[in-house]
């Protein structure tokens, strides 16, 4: 007899629509994450946590790096805010989703990622699922490692659809 | 759950442009801007090829031989042009969470 594949948390329907597999408690935790998230987005230039995600692009002319701050900062954070957006409302929302709205969802959890990845210090010897239980970052490096797992599903439906 | 609660900054300051084109410049127009993608930890490898693959329309093959050259020599370039359109790929890369850099081609 044949075991029936268990449905992973993210997954191709195979029409240009996914399917979010995820409990109400999960959708909920991932809710207010993508909320504090965008009230980090939204906080000022100096904040260290979000180097990521406001990176350098003229590594060699600070002169034009503080012009391309100067007129792309904001068009980042309205991009990354409309993205949240739409992640929350898929989240809230039960039936299928389009192609853009995980997109949306996929970058937005890459963000939370590169967020608590620089809190946690990450670096290739130090993937955050090392971190001892007894560690007050042990927790954090969990949910890190949670959300690699859910964006590496994402990714794959995706795929699908390339 | 872990906290991601930020704290208040200043804003970013924004500068005059430079409108004095030096002779440098004038003769430097021809040559193509390259856009440069850098290694960081934290960004899972089959990601980083398949954003290569949405952004640039690059076959799974490409994309993945740049996100192993991204990995293993710590950076790669992934598109060349005009500083306009270089601008636009930095920016979109930026938005999907990778570092990417730009400079006149050498």
């Amino acid at each position: 007899m044949r075991r029936r594949r268990q449905p992973g948390p993210v997954e191709s329907n195979g029409d240009g629509t996914y399917s979010i597999n995820l409990v109400d408690g999960d959708r909920d935790s991932l809710i207010g994450l993508l909320d504090q998230l965008g009230t980090v987005v939204q906080g000022g230039d100096d904040d260290s946590r979000t180097t990521r995600l406001f990176p350098v692009a003229y590594h060699d002319d600070p002169e034009k790096e503080s012009e391309w701050r100067g007129f792309m900062r904001d068009e980042l954070v309205q991009s990354r805010m409309a993205a949240i957006e739409k992640s929350v409302g898929m989240l809230r929302a039960t039936g299928p989703v389009t192609e853009a709205d995980l997109i949306a969802f996929m970058t937005s959890l890459n963000s939370l990622r590169l967020v608590l990845g620089t809190l946690l210090d990450i670096g290739e010897d130090h993937d955050g699922e090392d971190i001892p239980e007894d560690d007050p970052a042990h927790g954090p490096g969990q949910l890190y490692g949670y959300l690699g797992w859910l964006l590496g599903w994402t990714v794959d439906a995706l795929e699908t659809g390339l | 759950m872990a906290s991601i609660t930020p704290h208040a900054g200043p804003g970013t300051r924004v500068e005059e442009p430079d409108l004095d084109v030096s002779t440098e410049e004038n003769v430097d127009t021809d040559k193509p801007w390259i856009v440069l993608v850098w290694n960081d930890p934290i960004n899972l490898m089959t990601y980083v090829s398949f954003v290569f693959r949405k952004l640039f329309g690059y076959s799974q093959e490409k994309a993945d031989e740049l996100m192993m050259d991204v990995h293993e020599k710590g950076r790669a370039v992934v598109s060349t042009g005009p500083r306009e359109r270089a601008e636009i790929d930095v920016f979109r890369l930026h938005e999907h969470g990778l570092w990417a850099t730009m400079q006149k081609d050498a």
